[in-house]
């Protein structure tokens, strides 16, 4: 077993690091200031939204093109129904529902179809939540736009209620994505993308198990959507086009998408290209889709995988050197 | 009491005649499946697990019929199997792959318990499969991405994984191919004492006749998608028709 001990050295620096950076994030809003702290809410809300691909991208495997238009659903959702008088929590809950069953309905289908097949199915249902954003003048205000109602918490200002929203978003999207990925569901999940033909003769059902990837990462991207809505202050409906989608992508490939820290690494590089590419104006577009191109062609485990390929570099290293297969396997273990 | 019964098994895909009239029986026990590459004994596996409809004849699971719709539904009669080539998840570690037999046990309210942390059930699950892992002498290796893992002990993984769930039926696909002479002893002795204590039916598909005569009482010969013969190991091996289907004719007059 590689359990560590109750307590090591390395165990201490961990939970130590750990508060010092839980610390960090609850005091940011004194920290630093106002135009900062909004670039730090769009990487957290940036990050909820990759966790919701690292589901159904990272693990089961799916190419979904459409988690720009989720979190389109959860702005425009949770907007409109805090208009309506609902309070912000359950306008979340049931924008994030109604983008779950959305998600259902393009899985359907989907589950037939893979790959790069897949792909353009999702890509085709994207551009059609984008329409009905651009028709549904109602509710969503068309081209002209909706002003997003801000969110106050307790005696907070504004920013820090933002803040500590979409801090608060991040944190348990990520913790119940985490949970996933040591369950049931996320070997299941796993399962499907790695032995496809096994997973029948387990009794699991492939179909169940991306329905529920499915519904899990379009109700997260619309969990990410309310709060980006927090973050913009207004909508409009090209706000969740091909330009969204391809930094989500970045943000999901990135830092690794099938790893939980993932997101946060790949929103941290995106929002900060965002920042550096401000005056380069359209040219941005193209600036990210070579990034993309980038990443999935020479990392395509990401920023996350680096760690372990190092180790096992080092380990190869050390075998060629030293020793016989049986080393090999006692020091994998050690190492990892 | 039998646990497999095939009837007059057809199975052709296109105007390829795969199986033709495959009657076999399988009990408690372990039974074997041997014969020439090609003669079609993923095929009888494929058409019990639900893989491939057989063209005719009927196949009986502990006394029901193969039920249609697939691999799941078989499987949730208590059937497991193997692959020659092992089909695990090579990013999870050893645990969690035996984990994914017993995983469908999971469903239906007692996912959210686990995720929650709380069910008693996910708990047991986990207690099965180290359990099995010590049994196969993986223990160690619990904790390892099972891709890091060599051949032989990704497919004594598959072997525990099948096992799992505590089915009546399992299938192996050649579970001993590739493996190293200690990793034989490391599969085939808990492999017939777990399959004597849980009162399995096994039937293994396997070249090794070493392998198949120290598990099997009884083996099934399938050439040209029928059988041939069965019975003992020894006996089955010296029977004539066997010999000229491994060796061909001339040989079979040879050694009579």
């Amino acid at each position: 077993m590689t359990h560590l001990p109750w307590f090591s050295t390395r165990r201490l620096l961990g939970g130590l690091i750990a508060v010092v950076a839980a610390l960090l994030l609850l005091g940011l809003p004194g920290l630093v200031n106002s135009y900062q702290l909004f670039l730090a809410c769009l990487v957290m809300t940036m990050a909820t939204a990759g966790l919701g691909l690292v589901l159904i991208m990272g693990w089961s495997g799916q190419i979904v093109l459409a988690q720009a238009g989720f979190m389109g659903v959860g702005a425009y959702g949770t907007t409109s129904l805090v208009a309506l008088g609902l309070p912000w929590p359950l306008a979340v809950l049931l924008a994030g529902l109604v983008a779950a069953l959305i998600g259902v309905a393009i899985g359907l289908p989907a589950t037939r179809l893979r790959g790069f097949y897949l792909a353009i199915a999702t890509l085709a249902f994207a551009e059609l939540m984008l329409r009905i954003f651009i028709e549904a003048e109602p509710i969503t205000g068309g081209i002209a736009g909706l002003v997003v109602t801000p969110v106050v918490l307790g005696n907070l200002d504004v920013g820090g209620s933002r803040w500590y929203l979409c801090l608060g978003l991040a944190a348990v999207t990520a913790l119940a994505v985490w949970r996933i990925g040591r369950s049931g569901l996320g070997r299941r999940l796993r399962a499907v993308r790695d032995a496809d033909v096994a997973v029948g003769s387990l009794a699991i059902s492939a179909t169940r198990a991306k329905l529920l990837a499915f519904a899990l990462s379009a109700f997260i991207g619309a969990l990410a959507g309310a709060a980006y809505a927090q973050v913009l202050t207004y909508l409009t409906p090209h706000i969740f086009g091909l330009t969204l989608l391809i930094e989500l992508l970045i943000v999901a490939f990135l830092g690794g998408v099938s790893y939980v820290g993932g997101p946060f690494l790949g929103a941290v590089v995106v929002i900060g290209l965002r920042e550096l590419l401000q005056d380069i104006g359209s040219w941005q577009r193209l600036a990210f889709g070579l990034v993309l191109a980038l990443v999935v062609g020479f990392l395509p485990r990401g920023l996350a995988s680096l760690r372990s390929r190092i180790g096992a570099a080092r380990r190869r290293r050390a075998d060629t050197s030293t020793a016989t297969p049986q080393a090999r396997d006692v020091t994998a273990g050690v190492a990892s | 009491m039998t646990v497999l019964d095939l009837s007059g098994v057809d199975v052709r895909f296109g105007g390829n005649q795969v199986l033709s009239g495959v009657d076999m029986q399988a009990a408690a026990g372990f039974t074997g499946l041997i014969g020439p590459n090609g003669a079609g004994k993923t095929t009888v596996f494929n058409a019990v697990t639900g893989y491939v409809r057989p063209t005719a004849g009927q196949i009986r699971i502990g006394g029901q019929p193969v039920p249609p719709g697939g691999p799941v539904p078989v499987a949730r009669l208590g059937v497991r199997r193997t692959f020659q080539t092992p089909r695990l998840v090579g990013e999870l570690d050893v645990l969690s792959n035996v984990l994914t037999g017993l995983d469908s046990e999971l469903t239906r309210g007692h996912g959210l318990l686990e995720f929650l942390g709380i069910s008693r059930r996910a708990r047991a699950a986990r207690s099965r499969a180290v359990e099995l892992l010590g049994a196969f002498g993986l223990a160690d290796a619990a904790g390892e991405p099972v891709a890091n893992l060599p051949l032989g002990s990704q497919k004594i993984v598959e072997v525990a994984r099948a096992l799992a769930s505590r089915p009546s039926l399992v299938l192996l696909d050649e579970p001993a191919a590739g493996l190293s002479a200690a990793d034989v002893d490391r599969l085939v002795e808990p492999l017939a004492e777990i399959g004597r204590a849980d009162g399995l039916a096994v039937v293994v598909i396997e070249h090794d006749l070493e392998v198949v005569s120290r598990l099997c009482p009884r083996v099934a010969v399938l050439h040209f998608g029928r059988i041939l013969t069965e019975g003992p190991p020894a006996q089955v091996v010296a029977h004539p028709d066997v010999v000229t289907a491994y060796l061909g004719a001339s040989v079979a007059a040879v050694h009579p």
